[in-house]
C-alpha cells in the first residue's frame, strides 16, 4: 500500500498540507461501516482536536481505564503522529473494543454506518459525563467554587441561577449538538405549545429527485394531528385537533445529515435502500431556524457513501474535504477526487441503475456564529 | 443520402409516436395555466444503444439553430428569425417588451423546406397516430430553411427537426476524442460556419450546421478546430456562446474560472500563449501574446467553474454565473465588472437575460430563481417553488400580459426555470408588485421589518459584487405552475413563439405548444377542424413579415 501512498503524495505535490496525514483504514471483515464514519470523524476538526487534546492530558494517568474512547484517542493520536504522510492503519484495538462491548457490532454482517455514529457519540458523551460528575462531586467536596472551565475542556453551563439542574454539556455537545423547538398550536384555543429537544444529528427522509434543502423543508413542513392523532391541549384539558411543526432554535456547529435511505416496507416485510437522487450543496443554509440564525451557513467537509442496492449487504467509503482537496476513503485506500466528483454520489433518478454510490451521511460545518 | 444517413438513425426505435409515451409513467401531456393549455406536442430523443459511456455522463444542453433560406441570406425575412438561440439580435433592442403589438397574431412557423407539406399533413394526426411513414417524412431538404434542436447526449451531437413529428435526430455527429459539453447558434453568421461546439477537453470547433445535415457520415465535416487538444486550456468547456453583432467572435467559459475569447478570421492553429494567472481571486483581463493567433483574450473571471454565459441581446453586457455562486456582469467592451452578486447559497448553474436587458435570471444549488436587477445592481426577488437545483431558467419573450395597455407602465414579465426535481414553473413579474416597494423610502412599505434592510435601501455602486442577500430581506415570488414534465432532472428550457421546449440531464426533449388562445386569430386561414389545436404551425406565409419585427430568442443554457 506504500505505493498507493506514495501517489497520493505526488498527487498532492507541494499542496500536501503542513503536518496533515492521510491514512486508510485496514478492513477487519466488513467493518467499512466503522472506517468511514472514523475517516470523518478524524477529518472533523473540532472533533479531532478535541479528542487529541483529551487524549494529551490523559495521558499521564497511568491506569487510566481502557474505554472506546480512549481507543479512538489513540487510534487519532497513533495517524496524527505518523512520520510518513499517507499510508494505512490497523485501527485493531479500537474495533476490537466496540466488539466486546457491543454485541450488535460483533457479528460479520453488514453494519448500519449511522448507527455506528449515533452509537460512538452516545458513548463518548457518556464517558465524559461520568468523567465530569466525578470532578465535579471532587470540585464540590473540596471548594464550592464553580469554575467556567475545567480540565478536558470540559464546559459547565454558565452560571444564571440553575447551574447544577441543568445535564452536563460536554465537548462533543457544543459540537454537535443543535435545539430543536416543536411546536404545536391548538387548532382550538390556538395555544402554542413549545417543546425543546436537542438532537446530534437530524434524519431526514428523502424523496426522488430532490434536494437536500427541500428535505429540511419537508423537515419543517405542518403537519396536523387529528383523528387517532390528536393532541393533548393542556389548556383545554382535552384531546384536540393541532398543528404541528419542528423548527432549529439553535443549530450545531458541526451539522450532521442523515439521509433516510433505509426504508421499511410493510408489504415487502423487510428494509429496502432508497436510492433517490438526492442532490447536497458544497454550501447550504437552513431554511427552517428561528432567528437570528437565519442566515447561518454551512460548507460541506465529509460524507460518508453507502454502495450497493441493499440494506444487508454493501459496503461504506467516505469523501472529506481537507484543506480544500477533496479526498476518497476506501479502507486502506487514499485518493485525490475532484470537488466535481461529489456530485457522482446524489443517487440515481431511475430505480434500478447500475450507480449504487450514494450519500448517507453528509457533514456540514458551521461558517459563521452558531453559539 | 439523406435517407441512408436518417435510415441508420432512425432504425431502432423511431416507431414510438409521443403520446405512447413509454419513458414518463404518470407524467401528464399537458399542464394548464391562466391563459389555457399547454400541450405535450412532440418529444425528440436518442437512440442511446448507439451510445458508449466510455467518457462517462454528460449532461445535455440544447440549442436551436434557424437555418435560413439559402438563396437570400441577407434580407431578413420571413423566417422566423425570432427563435434562433442567444446570439445573433442586431435588431433586438427595436422589440419592447409587454407592448403586445400584435405578437400574439404573429404565429407564423417556417416549416422546414421541401418537407413542408409532407410534414404538415402528418402533423395533424402526428401527436397520436403511430407513425408508420417515418422514412417518407424524413426526406427533408437540407438546402432549405428550417428550425433544428442541436443537443449534447455523451459523445455525441444529434441535430432533430423541431417541426418533424419524428422521435429521432436526422443527424448525429460522433466524438471520437472528447464529449461535446456545449454549443451555440448564429442565424446570422456570415461566412457559413453558424454553430460553435466546445468539448470536454477543452477544445472548440466550428462549423456549418447546413453542412453537417448534408454530409452522411457521423463526423465532424469543414470545422475549424480551435485551443487543439487543449493546448491554451485543456479544462472542461461549461457554456458557449456568439457575441452579437461581434462580427464572428465567439466566447468559451471553461471549468477552471477562465473564459476566452475568439475572433472567427484569426487562425487557429497559431498557438496563443497567456501570461501567467498573478492572483486566481481576482478578476483580470490579459490579451494573447501574438495579435494573430487564437483565442485574443483570456477572462479570468473566478476560482472554480464558469457554469454559464449569457450575452445580453444588445451584446454589451455579459453574464457568467459560477461555482462560487456569483452573478458577475460584465461590460464586454471595456471589460470592466458592472455588478453581481452572490446566490443565497451553493453554486449558480444558469443565466439568462430578458429582451430588454433590464433583468437576469439566474438558477442554482439553493433551489432559488433569483431575479436581478440591472437598474437597482441587485436581487430583487427570489422565486421559491423548486424542491431540488434549479438548472435552466429563461424569460418568455413571445409572452406579452394580457392586461397590458401599450404604456410600459406595468410591464409584465413571465419567465420559466426548470430544475433537478424534475419540474418546469413558470412564474409572472409584476413590476407593480415587486419593483416599486423595494423603491419606497424605509419603513414605507409594510410588507417588510423596517431596520432591516440595509440590502435595500443603500444605493449599489458600480463595479461592485453584493454579498448574499439575508433572506428576510429578498421578496419571494411563488410560481404560477409546477409541472412535473419528464422523469429525469431537467437541464435545461427555451420558449420558442409556439412552444416551450424542456431537456432533461439524460438527452429528452419536450416540444409543449403554447394554448391555442391564437386560434382565433388563426381561423382566417386555411381553417381545418384540427388546425385550431395546432394553429402555430400552420400560418400562412403572408403573415411572415410581421413576424421579422420579433426578433426573440432565448438563450439556453444547461
Amino acid at each position: 500500500m506504500g505505493a498507493a501512498g506514495s501517489k497520493l503524495e505526488k498527487a498532492l505535490g507541494d499542496q500536501f498540507p503542513e503536518g496533515e496525514r492521510y491514512f486508510g483504514f485496514e478492513n477487519f471483515g466488513n467493518t467499512c461501516y466503522c472506517n468511514s464514519v472514523l475517516q470523518a470523524l478524524y477529518f472533523c476538526v473540532p472533533f479531532r482536536e478535541q479528542l487529541l487534546e483529551y487524549y494529551t492530558s490523559n495521558k499521564s494517568v497511568a491506569d487510566a481505564e481502557e474505554n472506546l474512547m480512549t481507543c479512538l484517542a489513540d487510534l487519532f493520536s497513533q495517524i496524527s503522529s505518523q512520520k510518513k504522510k499517507t499510508g494505512v492503519i490497523a485501527p485493531k484495538r479500537f474495533v476490537q473494543r466496540l466488539k466486546k462491548q457491543n454485541e450488535l457490532f460483533r457479528s460479520y454482517m453488514h453494519q448500519d454506518a449511522h448507527e455506528f455514529l449515533n452509537y460512538l457519540l452516545n458513548e463518548v458523551v457518556d464517558i465524559l459525563e461520568k468523567e465530569a460528575k466525578a470532578t465535579k462531586t471532587e470540585h464540590e467536596t473540596s471548594s464550592s467554587s464553580s469554575p467556567e472551565k475545567i480540565a478536558n475542556g470540559l464546559k459547565v453551563p454558565q452560571a444564571n441561577g440553575v447551574v447544577h439542574k441543568e445535564p452536563i454539556v460536554t465537548w462533543v455537545h457544543n459540537i454537535f449538538q443543535g435545539i430543536l423547538t416543536n411546536e404545536t398550536r391548538c387548532l382550538r384555543c390556538e395555544t402554542v405549545t413549545a417543546r425543546d429537544e436537542t438532537f446530534l444529528d437530524l434524519s431526514l427522509d428523502i424523496e426522488q429527485n430532490s434536494s437536500i434543502t427541500s428535505c429540511l423543508k419537508n423537515f419543517s413542513s405542518t403537519e396536523t394531528l387529528h383523528a387517532e392523532d390528536k393532541f393533548f391541549c393542556d389548556k383545554c384539558c382535552s384531546l384536540q385537533e393541532a398543528q404541528k411543526r419542528m423548527k432549529i432554535k439553535k443549530p450545531p456547529h458541526i451539522l450532521v445529515i442523515h439521509l433516510k435511505r433505509f426504508k421499511y416496507i410493510e408489504q415487502l416485510g423487510r428494509y429496502k435502500k432508497l436510492s433517490y437522487r438526492v442532490v447536497f450543496p458544497l454550501e447550504l443554509k437552513l431554511s427552517n431556524t428561528v432567528e437570528p440564525y437565519a442566515d447561518v451557513e454551512y460548507s460541506l467537509f465529509a460524507v460518508v457513501v453507502h454502495v450497493g442496492s441493499g440494506p444487508n449487504h454493501g459496503h461504506y467509503v467516505s469523501l472529506v474535504k481537507s484543506h480544500n482537496h477533496w479526498l476518497f476513503f476506501d479502507d486502506e485506500n487514499v485518493e485525490m477526487i475532484e470537488e466535481s466528483a461529489v456530485q457522482t454520489f446524489f443517487g440515481s433518478s431511475q430505480e434500478y441503475s447500475s450507480n449504487t454510490d450514494h450519500g448517507y451521511i453528509l457533514f456540514y460545518e458551521s461558517l459563521g456564529p452558531t453559539k | 443520402m439523406m435517407n441512408t444517413s436518417n435510415g441508420m438513425i432512425s432504425a431502432p426505435s423511431s416507431s414510438s409516436s409521443p403520446a405512447a409515451n413509454p419513458q414518463s409513467p404518470g407524467i401528464k401531456t399537458y399542464f394548464k395555466t391562466p391563459e389555457g393549455k399547454y400541450k405535450l406536442h412532440y418529444e425528440k430523443t436518442h437512440s442511446s444503444g448507439l451510445l458508449h459511456y466510455a467518457h462517462g455522463k454528460t449532461v445535455t444542453q440544447v440549442t436551436l439553430a434557424q437555418l435560413k433560406e439559402r438563396a437570400a441570406p441577407s434580407t431578413p425575412t420571413g423566417t422566423s428569425s425570432g427563435y434562433s438561440t442567444s446570439s445573433g439580435f442586431r435588431s433586438a433592442t427595436a422589440r419592447l417588451l409587454g407592448t403586445g403589438n400584435g405578437s400574439r397574431a404573429l404565429s407564423f412557423v417556417g416549416g422546414n423546406g421541401g418537407g413542408k407539406s409532407v410534414s404538415t399533413s402528418s402533423r395533424i394526426s402526428g401527436s397520436f397516430a403511430p407513425s408508420n411513414s417515418s422514412t417518407s417524412m424524413t426526406n427533408t431538404n437540407f438546402d432549405g430553411k428550417g428550425t433544428y434542436l442541436v443537443f449534447n447526449v455523451s459523445d455525441a451531437i444529434f441535430i432533430c427537426d423541431l417541426n418533424s413529428q419524428d422521435k429521432d435526430p436526422v443527424k448525429s455527429i460522433h466524438f471520437s476524442n472528447s464529449n461535446p459539453m456545449c454549443h451555440a447558434f448564429d442565424p446570422d453568421a456570415k461566412d457559413g460556419h453558424d454553430l460553435l461546439i466546445g468539448l470536454n477537453s477543452g477544445d472548440v470547433y466550428t462549423v456549418s450546421l447546413r453542412q453537417q445535415l448534408q454530409d452522411v457520415s457521423k463526423k465532424l465535416v469543414g470545422a475549424l478546430h480551435y485551443n487543439k487538444d487543449g493546448s491554451v486550456n485543456n479544462s472542461r468547456c461549461t457554456s458557449i456562446s456568439w457575441v452579437p453583432g461581434g462580427d464572428g467572435a465567439f466566447v468559451v467559459a471553461h471549468a477552471d474560472g477562465n473564459l476566452y475569447v475568439y475572433e472567427k478570421n484569426k487562425d487557429g492553429a497559431t498557438e496563443s500563449t497567456f501570461p501567467a494567472i498573478r492572483d486566481p481571486t481576482q478578476f483580470s483581463v490579459d490579451k494573447a501574446k501574438y495579435s494573430k493567433s487564437n483565442p485574443v483574450a483570456r477572462w479570468h473571471i473566478c476560482q472554480g467553474s464558469v457554469n454559464s454565459i449569457a450575452f445580453s441581446n444588445d451584446g454589451a453586457h455579459l453574464a457568467t454565473v459560477g461555482r462560487d455562486g456569483y452573478l458577475r456582469i460584465f461590460d464586454f467592451l471595456t471589460q470592466k465588472l458592472v455588478c453581481g452578486g452572490k446566490s443565497y447559497y451553493g453554486a449558480l448553474l444558469c443565466c439568462s437575460w430578458s429582451m430588454d436587458g433590464k433583468y437576469i435570471l439566474t438558477g442554482g444549488e439553493d433551489d432559488l430563481v433569483q431575479v436581478w436587477s440591472m437598474d437597482d445592481r441587485k436581487v430583487v426577488a427570489w422565486g421559491e417553488g423548486h424542491n431540488s437545483w434549479v438548472s435552466g431558467v429563461a424569460f418568455d419573450s413571445y409572452w406579452s400580459s394580457p392586461n397590458s395597455d401599450g404604456s410600459g407602465e406595468h410591464v409584465m414579465y413571465r419567465f420559466g426555470s426548470v430544475g433537478q426535481d424534475t419540474q418546469l414553473l413558470l412564474w409572472d413579474l409584476e413590476m407593480d408588485e415587486i419593483v416599486v416597494p423595494l423603491r419606497r423610502a424605509p419603513g414605507g412599505s409594510p410588507t417588510y421589518s423596517t431596520g432591516s434592510s440595509a440590502h435595500w435601501d443603500n444605493v449599489i455602486p458600480m463595479g461592485t459584487l453584493q454579498p448574499a442577500p439575508c433572506k428576510r430581506d429578498v421578496p419571494k415570488l411563488s410560481p404560477i405552475i409546477a409541472h412535473r414534465v419528464h422523469t429525469e432532472p431537467l437541464s435545461g428550457l427555451m420558449f420558442t413563439q409556439e412552444s416551450v421546449v424542456t431537456a432533461c440531464r439524460e438527452g429528452h426533449i419536450k416540444i409543449w405548444t403554447r394554448p391555442s388562445e391564437s386560434e382565433t386569430q388563426s381561423n382566417s386561414s386555411e381553417a381545418n377542424p384540427t388546425s385550431a389545436l395546432l394553429s402555430t404551425s400552420f400560418t400562412k406565409d403572408n403573415k411572415a413579415s410581421l413576424s421579422s419585427k420579433i426578433i426573440g430568442g432565448s438563450t439556453f443554457k444547461q
